[in-house]
């Protein structure tokens, strides 16, 4: 079934649309991460121009974040203070993204800065993920399980401005929270993504957080970053369709719920190994469409 | 079937109607549509243009279909460091976002040079402008572009020998809109060729304007922005929640 798109302003199957949104949902509730970074790429593959994909996908990002809040709420694996932190840092963050994507725009550099950041992130994340994953995978064959500190003292527990953060048990710098949420925003407006692959090992790593409380305060963060970067990109560049929105968040909020009963069945690392495969195989396709010569080096577009 | 019943009945009009007014006006057209709504349904439209004529044998008949005008950018891209990059732009304005020629032969056959620049029956001659400054100088190969990926996206289209006469009274054609056809009047030109000359003409419109939610949804965005953006993070949140709510509960 085919329906418009008001803003893309094109037809799309909605139920391949539909579907997409559920896969990349089942593969968030599985393994526990966001779907931004596979959406975003998909959807322009589907030919919806870039801007238009990065907002809406930043819009549907708001529903399965806030569903996930709800459920880590109820378990109390969220702590409020450290994600209100970093929901500020977000929200600048995200404010900075869409004003650089502005002048991306402004400059009709827009769609390659785009691509390359998702080339580049999805190369490292990919890579990362096959790697870690692999290393597991042997490591479990052999009997062997390592493990590293929990946490350790470095130069950014020197900084100023020490809180407490009691729900997660730190005494840190407000600093690197702020400054964490601040990059994650950026990314958020800019390729469409929550960043939860960026703030999770940030939170467990760089602040030493508990891991239960990293993805339950990580999605909390993720809510008003995804919804700052929606407003601004709505009322800026009119490039959220509501529509296309819509139908992704239909199929994917349904993958994450079928996705997380469901994740006990396979192994996790076996699930990241093949997660990494899909993730390298969408960043190849899209430094294969920006090394191979274009079919017509021209192109047009329709503007105001 | 409706629009069956609805097509045989405007070939009974037109046919009577022209052979009542063949003395004042040898030419009377019509379309089996006067408005295309684009609904969130949308995938584009076919509209039956029918036509008498007081044809003569080796009449021929020219239809134009021309869109709003607007502005288009057309993009150069060259390979730098390793990856094609958009290095030039330039933007021509003016220029007509959906043009359609359909003849029942060769327009070159049909009429001359100077009639086919006048009634721009190519895609040659239109007025259009661009951003630089100095446009005699300015490179074909940027209108060629243009041209190239107008009519690569079917926003312009010829089709010649498309019209089939019937008899040098009547003729047919179904005039197909793309699906990311953009809104706006356009106008139906269906111009009577004899012996190379313009004998007579007829003009039609068709409004083509975006209707339903599809339309609503665009309007609040383009002057409600701030209000579309808080009403598209509620009803995710909306959705969010829900979810929650029912799967709580399975």
């Amino acid at each position: 079934m085919y329906i418009y798109l008001p803003i893309a302003e094109q037809p799309i199957n909605a139920f391949i649309v539909l579907g997409i949104g559920w896969l990349v949902g089942i593969i968030m509730g599985m393994v526990g991460i966001g779907g931004g970074f596979l959406l975003t790429p998909l959807m322009i593959f589907f030919g919806i121009p870039s801007p238009v994909a990065v907002a809406s996908v930043a819009n549907q990002l708001v529903a399965p974040s806030v569903s996930g809040v709800l459920s880590h709420w109820k378990s109390g694996n969220v702590d409020f203070k450290m994600g209100t932190i970093l929901l500020v840092g977000g929200v600048i963050g995200s404010s900075i993204g869409v004003l650089i994507f502005n002048i991306l725009n402004a400059i009709g550099q827009l769609d390659l800065v785009i691509k390359l950041s998702y080339v580049i992130f999805l190369a490292i994340i990919g890579l990362l993920m096959f790697v870690e994953s692999f290393k597991l995978i042997i490591q479990t064959k052999r009997g062997k399980a390592t493990r590293g500190k929990l946490h350790q003292h470095n130069w950014l527990h020197g900084l100023p401005f020490k809180t407490r953060f009691r729900k997660s048990k730190l005494y840190i710098s407000i600093i690197l929270p702020l400054i964490i949420g601040v990059i994650v925003g950026i990314l958020a407006a800019l390729m469409g993504i929550g960043g939860g692959f960026i703030i999770v090992p940030a939170m467990i790593y760089l602040l030493g957080m508990p891991t239960s409380l990293v993805i339950g305060t990580s999605l909390f963060q993720i809510i008003f970053v995804a919804a700052n970067t929606t407003i601004l990109q709505a009322s800026q560049n009119q490039t959220v369709d509501i529509v296309l929105a819509l139908i992704l968040l239909i199929g994917s909020v349904i993958g994450v719920q079928i996705g997380s009963k469901f994740s006990n069945l396979m192994k996790g690392e076996h699930l990241r190994l093949f997660l990494s495969f899909i993730i390298l195989l969408v960043g190849f396709k899209l430094i294969l469409d920006l090394v191979t010569i274009p079919l017509d080096i021209f192109s047009i577009s329709v503007i105001k | 079937m409706r629009t069956l019943i609805k097509n045989i009945f405007l070939i009974i009009i037109i046919t009577l109607n022209s052979f009542t007014v063949f003395a004042k006006d040898n030419l009377v057209t019509d379309l089996s549509e006067s408005t295309v709504e684009i609904s969130s349904t949308f995938s584009g439209a076919d509209i039956l243009l029918f036509g008498a004529y007081d044809g003569q044998k080796n009449d021929d008949i020219i239809v134009v279909v021309s869109g709003q005008k607007g502005n288009i950018k057309v993009d150069k891209k060259e390979k730098k460091f390793g990856i094609w990059m958009i290095t030039e732009s330039i933007k021509f304005s003016n220029v007509p976002k959906y043009y359609y020629i359909a003849s029942n032969r060769k327009i070159e056959e049909i009429t001359n040079k100077t009639e086919i620049k006048k009634r721009k029956l190519n895609f040659n001659n239109f007025e259009l402008n661009n951003n630089k400054i100095d446009y005699k100088n300015l490179d074909k190969k940027w209108y060629e572009a243009l041209k190239r990926n107008m009519k690569k996206k079917q926003f312009w289209k010829i089709e010649e020998n498309s019209i089939k006469l019937n008899k040098n009274t009547l003729f047919r054609k179904t005039l197909s809109l793309p699906s990311n056809v953009s809104t706006g009047m356009y106008i139906v030109k269906i111009l009577h060729y004899r012996k190379g000359n313009l004998i007579s003409q007829e003009e039609s419109k068709i409004k083509i304007d975006k209707t339903g939610i599809s339309a609503n949804i665009y309007n609040i965005a383009q002057n409600f922005s701030a209000i579309y953006g808080i009403i598209a993070v509620i009803i995710a949140l909306f959705f969010g929640w829900f979810t929650n709510f029912i799967f709580r509960r399975i």
